[in-house]
């Protein structure tokens, strides 16, 4: 073994190890590109060194991100989706319970409040301001309501975060933090505070600002109304908490708010509400409106039934009332409507509903005229038309109409042409009818003697059915006269026998006639007959050359005379 | 969205409302108003194709009787220090609220504009003074809220320089 030998296997002994190192060190300057390997060892390191230092790192990570971040939404969102609805269920489920909150709160006050007195008080107040029912009942039971919370950075005066309640009106929030801190500021200053004596609060129409402290930020909340002090732990809770959740966002805060969107439910947790409670009416009152609302039923009960009972009978009467056929019956909200047809010879409605009770001006009744074929009705309408004298009856038999008892041919003739035009008569029958002539009648009356007692002006019963008879063919000739256009005059002539002086025989004659005149009724025969009453002469006496009796007598004579003469002058 | 906190500083009547007026609303008036206290304003800019909302602070004008108070200028990420190119004085007051600034709020960036460039033949500061004043580091521009000339860039200007900034505790400078 060489020299040369020996001292390679001495130094291969003595620094193999170091020799080891030293082509490993070779081998990295001979080949200086960086290896995956070496670099992956201290990435993590690199990231927090630079991390700390500046903001580069970020800046120039973020495109790359960003782009791998769509690039994995595109891919697969199915994974994003996963991983991230852990985290937006919750958030989204708390969003919507909070909104319909809110709107079950305002409804049910709306509701609350929509019928009682004050409600319809705060609604007139809603209609003269033109603000929304809603909001005035919020403004009226509302006892506090924090409206608005912010986070603002204590030395910088920016705005960390902002939450506001449902319907607040919500102003420039970045420029209202800066103004708070410089309010803060000015009043510290302008009495010479210390740093830790600072605004609590201040008062602004209905709104109360309330400011709490933290070691990096304040939180103010904008409540309306009075709110308690137990508010304030609230709000001190709710900092301490951001205070310990963000301890280095707030530190190292260089205006960049985005890290203090996680303080959204801390901050929405002072959104606290109170409403007054609606005031629950006493026991008494409850019991004298209820009594007072019962009787007010049974009352209207009581008087709608009678009503209506009355109603129902009116409708009962008109239904049987001959010329009246009800169409539509019907009870509206001022009362009651009718319409129908009715007959011009049926009753008068309006009588018909005074009968029945009812208040006339609560009906209103639109009646149609129409010929009802009610043989009561048809009869009357015959009577109506045909100008039917006293001495003849008609009846109705289905259609046809039957006359009876007597009456002058020119009834008669006049009659038979027209009966068949009154409505509801078809047919005409007169076969009981007797047909009288002027001249029998004219022979008739003057048939008639009235007989008296020795010195009597009195009618003897004997001599009613002469009298009567009389009376009878006289009523005949003046309706028969009146229909023919002519006039009857009717002398009635009293006389005596010889016993007696003149004088009293005059008077008794006359008393005889007057008397005779009033049986016959006189008076009451149409204008067709002048009535004279006066003495006999003796010439005209009949029996005058017969016994004493037959000239205690009274006769009539009646005579025709031409028209338009007077009859009044020569009534007695 | 970012937000960042952006102080107007100045003298009395130096124009900064009307700035913010213009930058805000595209409107002017004439009328003078003195600011009272704070008025906060909101406009959004584009840095960089990323949405930046500035949160506009218009404080009132400093003169020697009120100064500007600290706290309004706490948590500033920016501010912007306004001039009136027709009164050399508020020059003076630019400098003095600069110093307050940078001890509120450290080194923040800030952008100085001299306003009523619409005068510019009235100016009493001259262009010596602004290359003065652009020799300390200050970024001088020339603007009109009148006629709305340079609004828009110097907020913008403003936001780049912020949103490019790199946050340094303020224990290190």
């Amino acid at each position: 073994m060489s020299v040369d030998e020996d001292w390679t296997q001495l130094r291969t002994l003595l620094l193999s190890p170091e020799q080891t190192q030293l082509d490993e060190l070779r081998d990295r300057l001979d080949n200086r590109a960086v290896q995956p390997r070496d670099v992956s060892r201290v990435l993590p390191e690199a990231f927090a060194v630079r991390g700390e230092r500046d903001p580069q790192l970020a800046t120039v990570l973020t495109p790359y991100v960003e782009n791998g971040f769509v690039a994995t939404i595109r891919k697969s969102p199915r994974a994003i989706v996963d991983a991230i609805a852990p985290i937006m269920g919750p958030a989204i489920r708390q969003a919507i319970a909070r909104a319909l909150q809110g709107m079950t709160q305002s409804f049910n006050h709306s509701l609350d409040e929509s019928l009682s007195v004050r409600g319809l008080r705060w609604r007139l107040e809603a209609w003269r301001t033109g603000r929304p029912f809603a909001e005035v009942v919020l403004l009226h039971t509302l006892r506090y309501r924090v409206e608005q919370v912010f986070l603002i950075h204590r030395e910088t005066g920016l705005l960390l975060h902002h939450v506001g309640a449902e319907g607040a009106v919500v102003q420039d929030q970045q420029v209202l933090s800066g103004m708070l801190t410089a309010i803060q500021s000015y009043v510290r200053d302008s009495f010479g505070a210390s740093p830790d004596q600072t605004l609590d609060h201040f008062r602004v129409g209905e709104w109360t600002v309330w400011i709490e402290q933290g070691s990096h930020a304040y939180l103010a909340g904008v409540v309306r109304g009075t709110p308690p002090e137990t508010l304030r732990e609230d709000f001190q809770a709710a900092l301490d908490d951001i205070h310990a959740q963000q301890p280095d966002a707030l530190t190292h805060f260089d205006g960049d708010a985005a890290p203090f969107k996680a303080t959204q439910t801390c901050l929405e947790n002072c959104l606290h509400a109170h409403y007054e409670p609606p005031p629950r009416p006493s026991a008494l009152k409850l019991w004298i409106l209820g009594g007072a609302m019962i009787l007010l039923l049974s009352w209207w009960g009581v008087m709608a039934y009678q009503t209506h009972a009355r109603w129902s009978n009116l409708l009962v009467e008109l239904g049987t009332e001959p010329g009246m056929v009800v169409t539509v019956a019907k009870s509206t909200l001022t009362g009651y409507h009718l319409e129908g047809l009715r007959d011009p010879l049926a009753k008068d409605p309006s009588a018909m509903v005074v009968e029945a009770g009812l208040e006339p001006s609560s009906i209103k009744a639109v009646w149609s005229p129409y010929y009802s074929l009610d043989p009561q009705l048809v009869e009357t309408r015959a009577h109506s038309m045909l100008h039917t004298p006293k001495t003849v009856k008609l009846s109705v038999e289905g259609d046809t109409l039957v006359a009876t008892g007597s009456a002058p041919i020119e009834w008669v003739r006049e009659t038979r042409r027209l009966a068949t035009l009154v409505p509801g008569i078809s047919l005409y029958r007169d076969e009981g009818l007797v047909t009288t002539s002027i001249p029998d009648l004219l022979e008739r009356v003057n048939r008639t003697v009235v007989r008296f007692r020795s010195g009597s002006s009195i009618v003897e019963p004997s001599e009613r059915a002469a009298l009567g008879a009389g009376s009878m063919a006289l009523r005949e000739l003046d309706q028969a006269v009146s229909q023919s256009g002519q006039r009857v005059r009717l002398e009635v002539l009293g006389s005596t026998d010889d016993t007696g002086s003149v004088t009293r025989n005059i008077q008794l004659s006359k008393e005889r006639a007057h008397v005779v005149l009033v049986a016959l009724g006189g008076d009451q025969l149409g204008e067709a007959t002048t009535v004279i009453a006066g003495l006999a002469q003796s010439t005209d006496q009949r029996g005058s050359t017969g016994e004493a009796r037959d000239r205690r007598i009274v006769t009539l004579r009646a005579t025709l005379t031409v028209a338009n003469r007077g009859n009044e002058a020569a009534r007695p | 969205m970012m937000q960042k906190k952006v102080c107007m500083l100045g003298g009395f009547a130096v124009g900064k409302t009307s700035l913010v007026r213009r930058f805000v609303s595209n409107v002017f008036s004439d009328h003078y108003h003195t600011t009272i206290g704070v008025t906060v304003e909101k406009k959004s800019v584009t840095v960089d194709d990323r949405d930046v909302m500035l949160v506009l602070w218009d404080l009132y004008g400093e003169d020697e009787f009120q100064r500007v108070r600290d706290s309004y200028l706490r948590g500033s990420s920016g501010y912007i220090l306004v001039m009136d190119g027709t009164r050399r004085a508020t020059l003076d007051a630019a400098f003095a609220l600069q110093q307050t600034a940078l001890q509120t709020v450290g080194t923040v960036p800030f952008i100085s504009i001299i306003n009523k460039a619409d005068v510019r033949s009235e100016w009493e500061i001259d262009e010596r003074t602004i290359e003065q004043l652009r020799e300390r580091g200050w970024t001088v521009l020339f603007g009109s809220a009148k006629l709305g000339q340079g609004v828009e860039e110097l907020f913008v200007t403003l936001a780049t320089q912020i949103v490019h900034a790199a946050p340094i505790p303020r224990d290190c400078l």
